[in-house]
Protein backbone atom coordinates (compact mmCIF):
# COMPACT_ATOMS: atom_id res chain seq x y z
CA UNK A 1 0.00 0.00 0.00
CA UNK A 2 1.65 3.11 -1.32
CA UNK A 3 0.68 6.83 -1.13
CA UNK A 4 0.51 9.44 -3.29
CA UNK A 5 4.51 10.43 -3.50
CA UNK A 6 4.75 6.27 -3.63
CA UNK A 7 6.13 5.85 0.00
CA UNK A 8 4.37 3.08 2.14
CA UNK A 9 0.91 4.86 3.31
CA UNK A 10 -1.05 4.52 6.46
CA UNK A 11 -3.81 2.12 6.99
CA UNK A 12 -6.89 3.41 8.94
CA UNK A 13 -8.59 0.39 10.74
CA UNK A 14 -11.89 1.21 12.15
CA UNK A 15 -12.23 -1.04 15.59
CA UNK A 16 -15.05 -2.61 16.68
CA UNK A 17 -15.24 -4.87 20.19
CA UNK A 18 -17.71 -7.42 21.39
CA UNK A 19 -19.10 -6.62 24.62
CA UNK A 20 -16.58 -8.50 26.70
CA UNK A 21 -18.78 -10.67 28.97
CA UNK A 22 -16.07 -12.98 29.28
CA UNK A 23 -13.21 -12.55 27.29
CA UNK A 24 -10.42 -15.36 26.89
CA UNK A 25 -7.74 -12.88 26.57
CA UNK A 26 -7.57 -8.67 27.34
CA UNK A 27 -8.91 -7.52 23.76
CA UNK A 28 -8.07 -3.94 24.52
CA UNK A 29 -4.33 -4.66 25.41
CA UNK A 30 -4.09 -6.37 22.05
CA UNK A 31 -5.68 -3.79 20.26
CA UNK A 32 -2.65 -1.64 22.17
CA UNK A 33 -0.20 -4.04 21.17
CA UNK A 34 -1.24 -4.14 17.45
CA UNK A 35 -0.83 -0.57 17.54
CA UNK A 36 2.49 -0.59 19.06
CA UNK A 37 4.02 -2.83 16.61
CA UNK A 38 2.63 -1.17 13.83
CA UNK A 39 3.38 2.22 14.79
CA UNK A 40 2.61 4.68 12.56
CA UNK A 41 2.12 2.65 9.63
CA UNK A 42 -1.50 2.10 10.70
CA UNK A 43 -4.26 4.63 12.66
CA UNK A 44 -6.88 3.47 14.79
CA UNK A 45 -10.32 5.26 13.44
CA UNK A 46 -13.96 5.21 14.77
CA UNK A 47 -15.54 2.18 13.30
CA UNK A 48 -17.95 4.76 11.46
CA UNK A 49 -15.04 6.79 9.74
CA UNK A 50 -15.62 6.58 6.03
CA UNK A 51 -12.24 7.10 5.71
CA UNK A 52 -11.53 3.23 7.55
CA UNK A 53 -9.88 0.94 5.02
CA UNK A 54 -11.46 -1.89 6.93
CA UNK A 55 -13.13 -2.94 10.46
CA UNK A 56 -10.93 -4.71 13.08
CA UNK A 57 -13.77 -6.77 14.86
CA UNK A 58 -12.37 -7.80 18.03
CA UNK A 59 -14.60 -10.81 19.85
CA UNK A 60 -13.09 -11.98 23.39
CA UNK A 61 -14.49 -15.55 22.34
CA UNK A 62 -15.30 -17.51 19.71
CA UNK A 63 -19.07 -17.08 20.05
CA UNK A 64 -18.24 -13.85 18.46
CA UNK A 65 -21.79 -12.24 19.21
CA UNK A 66 -21.05 -8.82 18.70
CA UNK A 67 -23.58 -7.02 16.07
CA UNK A 68 -21.70 -7.32 13.01
CA UNK A 69 -24.73 -6.42 11.21
CA UNK A 70 -24.68 -2.57 12.09
CA UNK A 71 -21.06 -2.23 11.08
CA UNK A 72 -20.53 -0.21 7.54
CA UNK A 73 -20.16 -2.41 4.79
CA UNK A 74 -16.35 -2.68 4.87
CA UNK A 75 -13.74 -5.48 4.45
CA UNK A 76 -13.39 -7.02 8.08
CA UNK A 77 -10.77 -9.09 10.05
CA UNK A 78 -11.86 -10.37 13.22
CA UNK A 79 -9.68 -11.15 15.69
CA UNK A 80 -10.99 -13.68 18.46
CA UNK A 81 -8.00 -15.22 20.17
CA UNK A 82 -4.49 -14.61 20.41
CA UNK A 83 -3.30 -16.82 17.21
CA UNK A 84 -5.83 -14.58 15.21
CA UNK A 85 -4.36 -11.77 16.57
CA UNK A 86 -0.64 -12.62 15.47
CA UNK A 87 -1.86 -13.41 12.41
CA UNK A 88 -3.75 -10.27 11.68
CA UNK A 89 -0.83 -8.74 12.92
CA UNK A 90 1.29 -10.35 10.45
CA UNK A 91 -0.34 -9.95 7.54
CA UNK A 92 -0.83 -6.29 8.21
CA UNK A 93 2.69 -5.62 8.90
CA UNK A 94 3.17 -7.33 5.43
CA UNK A 95 0.76 -4.86 4.19
CA UNK A 96 2.22 -1.84 5.26
CA UNK A 97 5.41 -2.73 4.13
CA UNK A 98 4.78 -3.21 0.95
CA UNK B 1 -32.25 14.62 21.74
CA UNK B 2 -31.77 11.26 22.72
CA UNK B 3 -28.90 11.51 25.52
CA UNK B 4 -26.71 8.49 26.28
CA UNK B 5 -25.58 10.06 30.02
CA UNK B 6 -21.91 9.30 31.29
CA UNK B 7 -21.41 8.71 34.97
CA UNK B 8 -20.27 12.40 35.75
CA UNK B 9 -23.58 13.41 34.04
CA UNK B 10 -25.87 10.76 35.84
CA UNK B 11 -24.11 11.65 39.30
CA UNK B 12 -24.89 15.19 38.44
CA UNK B 13 -28.60 14.00 37.60
CA UNK B 14 -28.92 12.47 40.92
CA UNK B 15 -27.61 15.85 42.83
CA UNK B 16 -31.03 17.69 41.23
CA UNK B 17 -33.69 15.18 42.98
CA UNK B 18 -35.34 16.30 46.35
CA UNK B 19 -35.18 13.09 48.13
CA UNK B 20 -36.33 12.46 51.53
CA UNK B 21 -33.79 10.17 52.91
CA UNK B 22 -33.06 8.79 56.51
CA UNK B 23 -30.53 6.42 57.84
CA UNK B 24 -29.46 5.89 61.02
CA UNK B 25 -32.72 8.30 62.47
CA UNK B 26 -31.36 11.12 60.88
CA UNK B 27 -32.31 13.09 57.16
CA UNK B 28 -29.69 12.69 55.12
CA UNK B 29 -29.27 15.82 53.60
CA UNK B 30 -26.55 14.94 50.63
CA UNK B 31 -27.51 11.37 49.05
CA UNK B 32 -25.21 11.96 46.69
CA UNK B 33 -21.91 12.34 48.64
CA UNK B 34 -22.94 10.22 51.46
CA UNK B 35 -20.13 7.69 52.50
CA UNK B 36 -22.53 4.70 53.04
CA UNK B 37 -24.31 5.46 50.15
CA UNK B 38 -21.85 6.82 47.21
CA UNK B 39 -20.39 3.50 46.77
CA UNK B 40 -23.47 2.16 45.84
CA UNK B 41 -24.49 5.51 43.34
CA UNK B 42 -21.02 4.64 42.12
CA UNK B 43 -22.04 1.13 41.28
CA UNK B 44 -24.87 2.50 39.17
CA UNK B 45 -22.90 5.15 37.42
CA UNK B 46 -21.07 2.26 36.19
CA UNK B 47 -23.90 1.30 33.86
CA UNK B 48 -23.99 4.57 32.29
CA UNK B 49 -19.68 4.79 32.07
CA UNK B 50 -19.80 1.27 30.72
CA UNK B 51 -22.44 2.18 27.80
CA UNK B 52 -19.70 4.67 26.44
CA UNK B 53 -16.58 2.32 26.25
CA UNK B 54 -16.03 1.58 22.89
CA UNK B 55 -14.63 -2.59 24.29
CA UNK B 56 -18.50 -2.85 26.37
CA UNK B 57 -20.96 -1.09 24.49
CA UNK B 58 -22.14 -3.88 21.88
CA UNK B 59 -23.43 -5.20 25.02
CA UNK B 60 -24.06 -2.12 27.26
CA UNK B 61 -26.30 -0.46 24.29
CA UNK B 62 -29.28 -1.73 22.06
CA UNK B 63 -31.71 -0.03 19.35
CA UNK B 64 -34.80 1.74 20.54
CA UNK B 65 -37.20 -0.20 18.88
CA UNK B 66 -39.29 3.35 19.33
CA UNK B 67 -37.37 5.86 17.98
CA UNK B 68 -34.49 3.87 16.49
CA UNK B 69 -31.84 5.72 19.01
CA UNK B 70 -28.71 3.99 20.26
CA UNK B 71 -29.85 3.92 24.10
CA UNK B 72 -28.88 2.36 27.46
CA UNK B 73 -29.86 -1.21 27.44
CA UNK B 74 -31.19 -0.91 30.91
CA UNK B 75 -34.12 1.02 29.38
CA UNK B 76 -34.56 -1.39 26.50
CA UNK B 77 -37.91 -3.60 25.24
CA UNK B 78 -36.41 -6.83 24.68
CA UNK B 79 -36.76 -7.42 20.17
CA UNK B 80 -35.37 -10.54 20.28
CA UNK B 81 -34.01 -13.77 21.63
CA UNK B 82 -30.09 -12.09 21.04
CA UNK B 83 -31.65 -9.43 22.85
CA UNK B 84 -32.25 -11.11 25.82
CA UNK B 85 -29.06 -13.12 25.38
CA UNK B 86 -26.91 -9.64 26.02
CA UNK B 87 -28.94 -8.92 28.76
CA UNK B 88 -27.85 -12.02 30.44
CA UNK B 89 -24.13 -10.83 28.97
CA UNK B 90 -24.69 -7.38 30.79
CA UNK B 91 -25.33 -8.45 33.89
CA UNK B 92 -22.48 -10.76 33.91
CA UNK B 93 -19.93 -8.27 32.57
CA UNK B 94 -20.75 -5.09 35.23
CA UNK B 95 -21.10 -8.18 38.12
CA UNK B 96 -17.46 -8.86 37.11
CA UNK B 97 -16.60 -5.09 37.12
CA UNK B 98 -18.19 -3.89 40.60
CA UNK B 99 -18.62 -6.96 42.89
CA UNK B 100 -21.74 -5.91 44.10
CA UNK B 101 -25.10 -5.09 43.22
CA UNK B 102 -25.70 -2.48 40.48
CA UNK B 103 -29.56 -1.95 41.08
CA UNK B 104 -30.29 -0.69 37.65
CA UNK B 105 -31.74 -4.37 36.07
CA UNK B 106 -34.96 -4.40 38.12
CA UNK B 107 -36.19 -1.26 36.28
CA UNK B 108 -35.62 -2.50 33.31
CA UNK B 109 -37.20 -5.87 34.44
CA UNK B 110 -40.21 -3.81 35.23
CA UNK B 111 -40.23 -2.13 31.91
CA UNK B 112 -40.62 -5.38 29.70
CA UNK B 113 -42.95 -7.09 32.58
CA UNK B 114 -44.93 -3.76 31.68
CA UNK B 115 -44.82 -3.57 28.08
CA UNK B 116 -46.19 -7.18 28.09
CA UNK B 117 -49.13 -6.77 30.32
CA UNK B 118 -50.32 -3.23 29.22
CA UNK B 119 -50.33 -4.96 25.64
CA UNK B 120 -52.48 -7.70 27.23
CA UNK B 121 -54.62 -6.19 29.67
CA UNK B 122 -55.72 -3.31 26.57
CA UNK B 123 -56.43 -6.49 24.40
CA UNK B 124 -58.97 -7.49 27.35
CA UNK B 125 -60.77 -4.51 28.21
CA UNK B 126 -60.07 -1.60 25.60
CA UNK B 127 -58.22 0.54 28.04
CA UNK B 128 -55.21 2.63 26.94
CA UNK B 129 -52.20 1.16 29.54
CA UNK B 130 -49.44 0.21 26.34
CA UNK B 131 -50.15 3.68 24.79
CA UNK B 132 -49.76 5.26 28.16
CA UNK B 133 -47.33 2.80 29.01
CA UNK B 134 -44.93 3.88 26.24
CA UNK B 135 -45.22 7.30 25.97
CA UNK B 136 -43.74 7.00 29.64
CA UNK B 137 -40.75 4.82 28.24
CA UNK B 138 -40.47 6.83 25.38
CA UNK B 139 -39.36 9.48 28.53
CA UNK B 140 -37.40 7.12 30.20
CA UNK B 141 -35.37 6.25 27.49
CA UNK B 142 -34.98 9.85 26.26
CA UNK B 143 -33.44 10.77 29.52
CA UNK B 144 -31.26 7.84 29.62
CA UNK B 145 -32.77 7.12 33.67
CA UNK B 146 -32.57 4.65 36.15
CA UNK B 147 -35.88 3.42 37.33
CA UNK B 148 -36.45 1.62 40.38
CA UNK B 149 -38.41 -1.42 40.06
CA UNK B 150 -40.90 -1.44 43.01
CA UNK B 151 -42.73 -5.16 43.86
CA UNK B 152 -42.43 -6.10 47.22
CA UNK B 153 -45.05 -5.52 49.87
CA UNK B 154 -44.45 -6.00 53.50
CA UNK B 155 -47.10 -8.32 53.10
CA UNK B 156 -48.16 -8.19 57.13
CA UNK B 157 -49.38 -11.54 57.78
CA UNK B 158 -48.59 -14.03 55.26
CA UNK B 159 -51.64 -16.36 55.31
CA UNK B 160 -54.10 -13.15 54.61
CA UNK B 161 -54.53 -11.68 51.59
CA UNK B 162 -54.44 -7.77 51.09
CA UNK B 163 -57.62 -7.61 51.79
CA UNK B 164 -57.99 -8.98 54.87
CA UNK B 165 -54.62 -7.59 56.67
CA UNK B 166 -55.25 -5.33 60.25
CA UNK B 167 -53.62 -2.61 58.43
CA UNK B 168 -54.53 -1.75 55.02
CA UNK B 169 -51.17 -0.02 54.27
CA UNK B 170 -49.14 -3.46 54.63
CA UNK B 171 -49.77 -4.00 50.33
CA UNK B 172 -49.89 -0.67 48.16
CA UNK B 173 -53.48 0.58 47.44
CA UNK B 174 -55.69 3.00 46.30
CA UNK B 175 -57.41 5.44 48.69
CA UNK B 176 -58.60 8.15 46.76
CA UNK B 177 -59.85 8.46 42.98
CA UNK B 178 -59.67 11.88 41.51
CA UNK B 179 -60.99 13.15 37.87
CA UNK B 180 -56.83 13.80 37.63
CA UNK B 181 -55.12 10.82 39.13
CA UNK B 182 -55.43 8.75 42.23
CA UNK B 183 -53.70 9.14 45.42
CA UNK B 184 -51.94 5.67 47.10
CA UNK B 185 -50.44 4.38 50.03
CA UNK B 186 -48.41 1.47 51.58
CA UNK B 187 -44.38 0.85 51.23
CA UNK B 188 -42.42 -1.32 49.11
CA UNK B 189 -39.61 -3.04 51.16
CA UNK B 190 -35.93 -3.77 50.11
CA UNK B 191 -35.36 -1.77 47.23
CA UNK B 192 -32.63 -1.95 45.72
CA UNK B 193 -30.59 1.07 44.38
CA UNK B 194 -33.80 3.62 45.73
CA UNK B 195 -31.95 6.49 46.36
CA UNK B 196 -29.99 6.21 43.21
CA UNK B 197 -33.28 5.95 40.84
CA UNK B 198 -35.00 8.55 39.05
CA UNK B 199 -38.27 6.90 38.81
CA UNK B 200 -39.90 4.11 40.73
CA UNK B 201 -42.03 1.78 39.06
CA UNK B 202 -45.23 0.25 41.76
CA UNK B 203 -46.46 -3.08 40.74
CA UNK B 204 -48.83 -5.55 42.52
CA UNK B 205 -46.36 -8.14 44.55
CA UNK B 206 -48.57 -11.31 44.58
CA UNK B 207 -51.72 -12.62 42.59
CA UNK B 208 -54.92 -10.22 43.30
CA UNK B 209 -58.13 -11.77 43.88
CA UNK B 210 -61.31 -9.46 43.23
CA UNK B 211 -61.62 -8.45 46.58
CA UNK B 212 -58.20 -6.88 46.43
CA UNK B 213 -59.36 -4.98 43.55
CA UNK B 214 -57.59 -1.73 44.96
CA UNK B 215 -54.28 -3.06 45.56
CA UNK B 216 -54.58 -4.26 41.96
CA UNK B 217 -52.61 -1.47 40.55
CA UNK B 218 -49.28 -0.07 38.65
CA UNK B 219 -47.57 3.13 38.09
CA UNK B 220 -44.43 5.44 37.97
CA UNK B 221 -43.72 8.32 39.70
CA UNK B 222 -40.34 10.51 39.77
CA UNK B 223 -38.82 9.23 42.87
CA UNK B 224 -38.78 12.64 44.46
CA UNK B 225 -42.46 13.46 44.30
CA UNK B 226 -44.58 14.37 47.60
CA UNK B 227 -44.89 12.20 50.39
CA UNK B 228 -42.46 9.35 49.27
CA UNK B 229 -39.46 9.07 52.41
CA UNK B 230 -36.74 6.36 52.02
CA UNK B 231 -35.49 4.23 55.02
CA UNK B 232 -32.11 3.01 54.35
CA UNK B 233 -30.97 -0.49 55.11
CA UNK B 234 -28.15 -1.76 57.68
CA UNK B 235 -25.63 -3.94 56.34
CA UNK B 236 -23.03 -6.01 57.45
CA UNK B 237 -19.88 -3.94 58.33
CA UNK B 238 -21.33 -0.90 56.52
CA UNK B 239 -19.99 2.10 59.31
CA UNK B 240 -16.34 0.75 58.08
CA UNK B 241 -17.36 2.67 54.89
CA UNK B 242 -17.01 5.95 57.16
CA UNK B 243 -13.81 5.16 58.03
CA UNK B 244 -11.84 6.83 55.12
CA UNK B 245 -10.38 5.02 51.87
CA UNK B 246 -9.11 1.96 54.10
CA UNK B 247 -8.43 -1.73 52.48
CA UNK B 248 -10.33 -2.24 55.59
CA UNK B 249 -14.01 -1.75 53.19
CA UNK B 250 -12.73 -4.45 50.82
CA UNK B 251 -13.99 -3.17 48.02
CA UNK B 252 -12.46 0.06 47.34
CA UNK B 253 -15.11 1.59 44.74
CA UNK B 254 -18.67 -0.39 44.99
CA UNK B 255 -21.33 -1.37 46.64
CA UNK B 256 -25.26 -1.47 46.83
CA UNK B 257 -27.70 -0.70 48.88
CA UNK B 258 -31.81 -0.94 49.93
CA UNK B 259 -34.27 0.86 51.53
CA UNK B 260 -37.94 0.62 52.64
CA UNK B 261 -39.81 3.30 50.82
CA UNK B 262 -43.12 4.73 52.16
CA UNK B 263 -45.93 6.34 50.58
CA UNK B 264 -47.65 8.32 52.53
CA UNK B 265 -51.38 9.64 50.36
CA UNK B 266 -48.76 10.02 47.28
CA UNK B 267 -50.80 11.58 44.21
CA UNK B 268 -49.89 9.80 40.83
CA UNK B 269 -51.66 11.60 37.56
CA UNK B 270 -53.44 8.84 35.34
CA UNK B 271 -50.65 9.20 32.25
CA UNK B 272 -48.80 7.25 34.96
CA UNK B 273 -51.25 4.72 35.79
CA UNK B 274 -50.23 1.34 33.72
CA UNK B 275 -52.76 -1.15 35.65
CA UNK B 276 -56.01 0.02 38.11
CA UNK B 277 -58.03 -2.69 39.60
CA UNK B 278 -57.25 -5.27 36.81
CA UNK B 279 -56.89 -7.77 39.17
CA UNK B 280 -57.28 -10.47 36.90
CA UNK B 281 -53.72 -9.65 35.33
CA UNK B 282 -52.06 -9.14 38.74
CA UNK B 283 -50.85 -12.78 37.95
CA UNK B 284 -49.64 -12.00 34.65
CA UNK B 285 -47.24 -8.98 35.34
CA UNK B 286 -45.94 -10.66 38.78
CA UNK B 287 -44.67 -13.96 36.85
CA UNK B 288 -43.17 -11.94 33.92
CA UNK B 289 -41.23 -9.50 35.61
CA UNK B 290 -40.37 -12.52 37.84
CA UNK B 291 -39.32 -14.25 35.41
CA UNK B 292 -37.02 -11.24 33.77
CA UNK B 293 -35.56 -10.62 37.37
CA UNK B 294 -34.54 -14.20 38.08
CA UNK B 295 -33.23 -14.09 34.57
CA UNK B 296 -31.08 -10.43 35.71
CA UNK B 297 -29.27 -12.90 38.69
CA UNK B 298 -26.12 -13.38 35.69
CA UNK B 299 -24.76 -10.72 38.15
CA UNK B 300 -24.15 -13.41 40.37
CA UNK B 301 -21.73 -15.15 37.79
CA UNK B 302 -19.47 -11.96 37.50
CA UNK B 303 -19.86 -11.43 40.90
CA UNK B 304 -18.94 -14.90 41.32
CA UNK B 305 -15.66 -14.24 39.09
CA UNK B 306 -14.22 -11.98 40.94
CA UNK B 307 -14.51 -13.99 44.06
CA UNK B 308 -13.14 -17.21 41.88
CA UNK B 309 -9.79 -14.71 41.09
CA UNK B 310 -10.03 -13.27 44.70
CA UNK B 311 -9.37 -17.35 45.51
CA UNK B 312 -6.78 -18.09 43.27
CA UNK B 313 -4.92 -14.64 44.16
CA UNK B 314 -4.48 -15.75 47.72
CA UNK B 315 -4.42 -19.27 47.27
CA UNK B 316 -0.98 -17.75 45.44
CA UNK B 317 -0.05 -15.70 47.95
CA UNK B 318 -0.29 -18.18 50.28
CA UNK B 319 1.95 -20.68 48.62
CA UNK B 320 -1.03 -22.99 48.44
CA UNK B 321 -2.10 -22.76 45.13
CA UNK B 322 0.00 -25.60 43.84
CA UNK B 323 -2.36 -28.17 46.36
CA UNK B 324 -3.89 -30.65 44.51
CA UNK B 325 -7.48 -30.12 46.63
CA UNK B 326 -6.63 -26.58 46.38
CA UNK B 327 -6.93 -26.39 42.77
CA UNK B 328 -9.66 -28.78 42.78
CA UNK B 329 -11.61 -26.24 44.85
CA UNK B 330 -10.87 -23.49 42.14
CA UNK B 331 -12.07 -25.94 40.06
CA UNK B 332 -15.68 -26.31 41.82
CA UNK B 333 -16.09 -22.67 42.37
CA UNK B 334 -15.47 -22.27 38.22
CA UNK B 335 -18.34 -25.56 38.11
CA UNK B 336 -20.65 -23.64 39.95
CA UNK B 337 -20.06 -20.64 38.57
CA UNK B 338 -20.18 -21.59 35.02
CA UNK B 339 -23.25 -23.88 35.93
CA UNK B 340 -25.53 -20.44 36.86
CA UNK B 341 -24.03 -18.76 33.20
CA UNK B 342 -25.57 -21.53 31.30
CA UNK B 343 -29.23 -21.12 33.49
CA UNK B 344 -29.00 -17.59 32.63
CA UNK B 345 -28.05 -18.03 28.98
CA UNK B 346 -30.53 -20.99 28.44
CA UNK B 347 -33.56 -18.91 29.55
CA UNK B 348 -32.64 -16.43 27.13
CA UNK B 349 -31.71 -18.22 24.37
CA UNK B 350 -35.31 -20.33 24.90
CA UNK B 351 -36.79 -16.53 25.13
CA UNK B 352 -39.86 -16.25 22.63
CA UNK B 353 -42.24 -13.42 21.33
CA UNK B 354 -45.13 -11.61 23.27
CA UNK B 355 -48.54 -10.90 21.14
CA UNK B 356 -46.99 -7.45 21.71
CA UNK B 357 -43.74 -7.62 20.17
CA UNK B 358 -41.53 -7.81 23.50
CA UNK B 359 -39.35 -10.65 24.00
CA UNK B 360 -39.90 -13.29 27.24
CA UNK B 361 -37.00 -15.38 28.60
CA UNK B 362 -38.09 -18.97 28.98
CA UNK B 363 -40.55 -18.92 32.28
CA UNK B 364 -39.32 -22.31 33.31
CA UNK B 365 -35.69 -21.98 32.87
CA UNK B 366 -35.59 -18.99 34.22
CA UNK B 367 -36.96 -20.30 37.50
CA UNK B 368 -34.61 -23.04 37.33
CA UNK B 369 -31.41 -20.73 36.79
CA UNK B 370 -32.52 -18.67 39.86
CA UNK B 371 -33.24 -21.87 41.92
CA UNK B 372 -29.69 -22.27 41.39
CA UNK B 373 -28.72 -19.11 42.29
CA UNK B 374 -30.29 -19.68 45.77
CA UNK B 375 -27.70 -22.48 46.36
CA UNK B 376 -24.42 -21.83 44.47
CA UNK B 377 -22.72 -18.59 45.56
CA UNK B 378 -23.21 -19.69 49.46
CA UNK B 379 -21.09 -22.77 48.08
CA UNK B 380 -18.76 -20.61 46.50
CA UNK B 381 -18.38 -18.58 49.21
CA UNK B 382 -18.25 -21.18 51.46
CA UNK B 383 -14.93 -22.50 49.10
CA UNK B 384 -13.46 -18.97 48.63
CA UNK B 385 -13.55 -19.06 52.83
CA UNK B 386 -12.00 -22.32 53.19
CA UNK B 387 -9.15 -21.17 50.56
CA UNK B 388 -8.53 -17.83 52.52
CA UNK B 389 -8.40 -19.51 56.03
CA UNK B 390 -8.99 -17.97 59.10
CA UNK B 391 -7.15 -15.03 58.81
CA UNK B 392 -9.73 -13.65 56.45
CA UNK B 393 -11.69 -12.82 60.11
CA UNK B 394 -9.05 -12.34 62.60
CA UNK B 395 -6.71 -10.10 60.97
CA UNK B 396 -5.71 -6.84 62.54
CA UNK B 397 -7.02 -3.36 60.60
CA UNK B 398 -5.64 -1.28 57.37
CA UNK B 399 -4.96 1.05 60.78
CA UNK B 400 -3.05 -1.04 62.95
CA UNK B 401 -0.53 -2.06 59.46
CA UNK B 402 -0.02 1.34 59.46
CA UNK B 403 0.58 1.72 63.01
CA UNK B 404 4.29 3.79 63.97
CA UNK B 405 3.64 0.97 66.92
CA UNK B 406 2.21 -2.38 66.16
CA UNK B 407 2.65 -2.08 61.84
CA UNK B 408 5.94 -3.55 61.75
CA UNK B 409 4.56 -6.61 64.09
CA UNK B 410 1.91 -6.83 61.86
CA UNK B 411 4.08 -6.46 58.35
CA UNK B 412 6.56 -9.20 59.73
CA UNK B 413 3.72 -11.82 60.83
CA UNK B 414 1.37 -12.05 58.36
CA UNK B 415 4.18 -12.03 55.51
CA UNK B 416 3.89 -14.90 53.26
CA UNK B 417 6.67 -14.39 50.63
CA UNK B 418 9.51 -12.29 49.77
CA UNK B 419 7.43 -10.82 46.57
CA UNK B 420 4.00 -10.45 47.81
CA UNK B 421 3.66 -7.35 50.19
CA UNK B 422 1.83 -7.86 53.56
CA UNK B 423 -0.93 -5.58 52.34
CA UNK B 424 -1.67 -7.33 48.98
CA UNK B 425 -2.03 -10.44 51.44
CA UNK B 426 -4.50 -8.35 53.66
CA UNK B 427 -6.52 -6.31 50.81
CA UNK B 428 -7.40 -9.75 49.11
CA UNK B 429 -8.40 -10.85 52.03
CA UNK B 430 -10.58 -7.95 52.70
CA UNK B 431 -12.06 -8.40 48.92
CA UNK B 432 -13.41 -12.28 50.14
CA UNK B 433 -14.30 -11.23 53.31
CA UNK B 434 -16.61 -8.15 51.95
CA UNK B 435 -18.39 -10.41 48.98
CA UNK B 436 -19.01 -13.35 51.41
CA UNK B 437 -20.11 -11.64 55.19
CA UNK B 438 -19.76 -7.79 54.46
CA UNK B 439 -21.59 -5.07 52.63
CA UNK B 440 -21.88 -7.27 49.37
CA UNK B 441 -22.65 -10.56 51.04
CA UNK B 442 -25.88 -8.50 51.17
CA UNK B 443 -25.99 -8.81 47.17
CA UNK B 444 -24.19 -12.44 47.03
CA UNK B 445 -25.56 -14.29 49.42
CA UNK B 446 -29.18 -13.17 50.73
CA UNK B 447 -30.31 -11.44 48.02
CA UNK B 448 -29.47 -13.97 46.19
CA UNK B 449 -31.37 -16.29 48.19
CA UNK B 450 -34.82 -13.55 48.51
CA UNK B 451 -34.01 -11.31 45.64
CA UNK B 452 -36.56 -11.81 43.02
CA UNK B 453 -38.53 -14.50 45.18
CA UNK B 454 -37.20 -17.23 47.95
CA UNK B 455 -36.73 -20.30 46.64
CA UNK B 456 -39.78 -21.84 47.26
CA UNK B 457 -40.74 -19.00 44.68
CA UNK B 458 -39.29 -20.81 42.34
CA UNK B 459 -40.10 -24.39 43.53
CA UNK B 460 -43.90 -23.70 42.87
CA UNK B 461 -43.05 -22.02 39.58
CA UNK B 462 -41.11 -25.35 38.31
CA UNK B 463 -43.98 -27.22 39.57
CA UNK B 464 -46.56 -25.36 37.77
CA UNK B 465 -44.38 -24.90 34.72
CA UNK B 466 -42.99 -28.81 33.79
CA UNK B 467 -45.10 -30.67 31.64
CA UNK B 468 -45.23 -33.90 33.91
CA UNK B 469 -47.88 -35.54 31.51
CA UNK B 470 -45.36 -35.40 29.28
CA UNK B 471 -42.51 -37.21 31.62
CA UNK B 472 -44.89 -39.75 32.53
CA UNK B 473 -45.93 -40.82 28.88
CA UNK B 474 -42.53 -41.33 28.08
CA UNK B 475 -41.80 -43.47 31.15
CA UNK B 476 -44.84 -45.32 30.49
CA UNK B 477 -44.26 -45.98 26.94
CA UNK B 478 -41.02 -47.86 27.52
CA UNK B 479 -41.67 -50.07 30.37
CA UNK B 480 -44.93 -51.08 28.18
CA UNK B 481 -47.43 -49.82 30.22
CA UNK B 482 -48.72 -47.78 27.08
CA UNK B 483 -48.59 -48.56 23.65
CA UNK B 484 -46.22 -45.55 21.96
CA UNK B 485 -44.75 -45.61 18.24
CA UNK B 486 -41.67 -46.63 19.49
CA UNK B 487 -39.43 -48.30 16.79
CA UNK B 488 -40.06 -52.42 17.33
Amino acid sequence: MRDRKGRPGKLKAGIKYCGGCRPEFDRVAVVKELREALGEAIEMVRMDDEEADFILVVTGCKTACVDVESLPLKAKKYISSLSDARRVMEELANKTKT
Amino acid sequence: MNKLMNAKEYEESLRKLKLKVYMFGKRVENVVDDPIIRPSMKAVAATYEYAHKPEHEDIMTATSHLTGKKINRFTHIHQSVEDLVKKSKMGRLLGSQTACCFQRCVGMDALNALSITTHAIDEKYGTEYNKRFLKYLGYVQENDLTCDGAMTDPKGNRSLSPAKQFDPDLFMHVVEERPDGIVVSGAKAHQTGAVNSHEIIVMPTITMREEDRDYAISFALPSDAEGITYIMGRQSCDTRKLEGMTFDRGNMFYGGHEALVVFDKVFVPWERVFMYKEYDFSTMLVEHFAAYHRQSYACKVGVGDVLIGAAQTIAEYNGAERASHVKDKIIEMNHLNETLFCGCIACAAEGHREPGGTYQNDLLLANVHKQNVTRFPYEIARIAQDIAGGLMVTCPSAADLASPEVGKWVEKYYRTRDDVPTEHRLRILRLIENITMGTAAVGYLTESMHGAGSPQAQRIMIARLVNMKHKQKAAKELCGIEKGDQVS
